[in-house]
């Protein structure tokens, strides 16, 4: 039997940018919003969009994700028909590799793939924010008959040479690819999403695999290698709130962007059946106190609030102490806050406690993190 | 505790005034974000009870829709479960619609391997571990273990609940009434530990004692008429009784402060509940919160105090709620200022502006009514 689609998240690599949050655990399983883990994004995409079959590629650091991911019950996708495998390399008869890259990654599945039969396959990245259905751009793919479909987000001309920019002719079929360009011929930037039209794709990763100069990688060989060919890559157009939560800067902003109720990421949708799914916590619901304030903030259950918190969001287990002054702040899963600390622009650590009348980053402009030395555990 | 069932007896379930009207006491929204049933199902769960039984009275539906398939509860999905049972004729019939019957019918005792069942009510909260009790009961060879605790204020609380006369050795010599004429006493929590022998021996027995009796009245039968071994056993710890309305509104007020909390809800005790996918509360500008719960999934725009905010409830800006219980999916508009109410879910306040009732009595209103 033909699935139609099967999607592979890939959610092995490093991400050194995070510093201390990712020494110990992958990136995608880094806490976001206050009660979800950045996987639950790509994850409840897939289940909302009624894709079956997801394969997770790990690799780094990746035992708590693994865990988490689990038989994939936290996204509903343990049903009758439903295939959620977490996939590490394995030795062959071929011998033992490492994933090289995000390509190489898919090349190693093929097996998983070609057992699963699907028309078409969705490669999505385990560290994007963003809230959607696939099934526009799979229509688009298979409406339009190309071999690949990206999704491209319009970016500010201005940082369009941070990003791979997509030229498109009038039916938006990608004419040339740049990566990083100097003088870009379009501000529309690609997000790493992509459907493949799979007969096609493994062509591509069976030649790629053999060459020895490649990188392996979606954005660098692949999409260039089949463009070059002739082959038909259509760019569909991706609106809505979309981030790459790669940098402790941007992993901040993007939970300022929650706390402070943008309206651009709608968590709040009234359907039930189209939420952020994730692994639900046992815990009292948030208790305010007395003395306590909180104002453009998000918070979970399990937070106790006794001091004053503004602009924050506040994860589950988390105790911030009377006197207390919260601005602007990420505080992770546990963390306790003492009497009197003074905090601002901050990503606290799970975990980590911070003394009373502590004081870290007043009125400071950068984004700081405080891990205490969690993390190098 | 592989030789231990669990059942949970929801048919002596006390009314809790008009909460209870389209919904069993078991179902009622508890601290934003609870069932009452939870308590006793994690109790179990926590305890190692790892097959339950749950007796329903009516509301059937609304039990379902609570506990759904009992994973939450349930730690091998295998070989544990939540089972619901009822008595659908019961329900013509209510006098005669008791737990024993419901057990007559539909939990074939002679069929399920166990050596003891640990029965309890869903209106005691308590977090309780049973492996200490089951162990106390097996070692002193009893037939039955009445769990009790000592309490004061019995004067002027647990008015009609039981009370237990114990002898040395824990025997209970009597069970009688609490009509208020002592300070102190020891009262039942309407929980048993009862082996597999004596709850077949009550189940045959009730019909010739009468078919109207339930569980409770046959065991207060047998300890007055000194048959059977039945023994008391003290739990120490914190008790919330939801006996009737009064009670619901003065123990969720009391659970907001921090000792009475901290002695209900134990470190490594978690009572789990069911999960709605609710994304985190958030919380505006103008949210000014003091004292209170707020469940997730809520907007918070205005003043909440005093309160318990169940999940995804909005609060606009300009409200003013103080001393409240909202259950969930209601909507507070703006400006609109209320003290001493009661909402059930899904009420829509916007064109009233002003709900007050008073400590003495809750101003209540009925589910999806819209003000």
């Amino acid at each position: 039997m033909q699935n139609k689609v099967i999607a592979m998240i890939l959610a092995g690599g490093k991400g050194t940018r995070l510093e201390s949050l990712t020494k110990k655990t992958a990136k995608p399983a880094v806490s976001f919003a206050a009660k979800y883990r950045i996987i639950d994004f790509p994850l409840s995409n897939c289940a909302n969009s009624g894709i079956n079959v997801v394969g997770v590629l790990i690799q780094y650091e990746s035992t708590e994700l693994d865990s988490y991911i689990g038989n994939g019950e936290k996204w509903g996708l343990n049903g009758v028909h439903c295939i959620m495998s977490t996939l590490a390399p394995r030795q062959t008869e071929q011998g033992a590799n490492w994933y090289k890259g995000t390509a190489d990654a898919i090349a190693q599945n093929i097996d998983f793939l070609d057992n699963n039969n699907p028309k078409y396959v969705v490669i999505l990245s385990g560290d994007h924010i963003y809230k959607t259905t696939y099934n526009e751009m799979i229509n688009l793919h298979e409406k339009s008959k190309a071999d690949a479909t990206i999704s491209v987000i319009e970016v500010d001309p201005k940082e369009a040479s941070r990003f791979g920019i997509m030229a498109v002719d009038k039916n938006d079929v990608i004419t040339e690819f740049q990566e990083k360009p100097k003088v870009p011929k379009s501000n529309l930037a690609s997000m790493g999403v992509y459907v493949f039209t799979w007969e096609v794709l493994r062509k591509y990763l069976i030649e790629d695999m053999a060459k020895t100069d490649s990188d392996h990688d979606f954005g660098k060989n692949i999409i260039p290698t089949m463009l070059n060919d002739g082959r038909k890559l259509q760019a569909y157009r991706f609106k809505g709130y979309w981030r790459d939560v790669g940098t402790l800067a941007s992993l901040h902003e993007a939970n300022m962007d929650i706390a402070l109720d943008k309206l651009e990421l709608n968590l709040y949708d009234q359907d039930a059946s189209n939420r952020i799914y994730t692994q639900d916590t046992s815990g009292l619901p948030q208790y305010v106190g007395k003395n306590g304030s909180i104002t453009r903030s998000i918070a979970t259950q399990g937070a106790v609030i006794l001091g004053h918190v503004d602009s924050s969001v506040i994860s589950s287990g988390v105790v911030i102490e009377g006197g207390a002054e919260i601005k602007r702040c990420v505080i992770m899963e546990n963390a306790k806050i003492r009497r009197g600390a003074v905090i601002h622009n901050a990503i606290i650590a799970p975990e980590v406690e911070i003394k009373e009348n502590e004081k870290i980053n007043v009125d400071g402009e950068e984004v700081v993190l405080v891990d205490n030395g969690w993390g190098n555990k | 505790m592989k030789k231990v069932i669990g059942i949970c007896n929801l048919h002596d379930d006390p009314h809790l005034g008009l909460l209870t009207e389209s919904r069993p006491c078991g179902a009622v929204t508890f601290l934003g974000r609870y069932g009452l049933i939870d308590f006793t199902l994690s109790n179990f769960s926590n305890s190692g009870i790892e097959k339950v039984y749950v007796l329903v009275k009516s509301g059937i539906l609304q039990m379902r829709n609570h506990i759904g398939n009992g994973s939450i509860w349930t730690n091998n999905t295998k070989t544990g479960f939540i089972k619901l049972l009822i008595n659908e004729k019961g329900l013509f019939s209510p006098k005669f619609n008791t737990d024993i019957a419901n057990i007559k019918l539909n939990l074939p005792i002679d069929e399920i391997d166990f050596e003891c069942a640990v029965i309890a009510p869903s209106f005691m909260l308590t977090s309780i571990d049973y492996g200490p009790i089951i162990k106390s009961h097996i070692e002193s060879k009893a037939d039955i273990t009445v769990v009790y605790s000592h309490l004061a204020s019995t004067d002027a609380e647990y008015i009609n609940c039981d009370r237990l006369k114990i002898n040395k050795d824990n025997k209970i010599s009597k069970i009688d009434t609490n009509f208020g004429k002592t300070s102190e006493a020891d009262i039942s929590l309407e929980s048993f530990v009862i082996t597999k022998k004596a709850l077949k021996k009550l189940i045959a027995d009730s019909a010739k004692v009468s078919e109207m009796f339930n569980l409770r009245q046959m065991i207060s039968y047998y300890v007055n008429e000194d048959i059977l071994d039945i023994r008391a056993y003290q739990f120490e710890g914190y008790v919330v009784p939801m006996l009737d309305f009064d009670h619901y509104v003065k123990n969720s007020f009391e659970l907001l402060n921090y000792e009475s909390r901290r002695q209900l809800f134990l470190e490594d005790w978690p009572i789990y509940t069911t999960t709605h996918n609710t994304p985190p509360t958030l919380y505006g500008k103008t949210a000014e919160v003091k004292n209170s719960f707020i469940a997730n999934g809520s907007v918070i725009k205005g003043k909440v105090e005093n309160s318990i905010i169940s999940r995804e409830v909005l609060v606009e800006k300009g409200a003013e709620i103080k001393n409240c219980i909202i259950f969930t999916k209601s909507e507070i508009g703006k400006d609109v200022k209320m003290e001493y109410v009661v909402t059930d879910k899904k009420v829509k306040i916007n064109t009233t502006k002003e709900l007050n009732g008073s400590v003495e009595k809750m101003l209540y209103i009925h589910q999806g009514a819209k003000i």
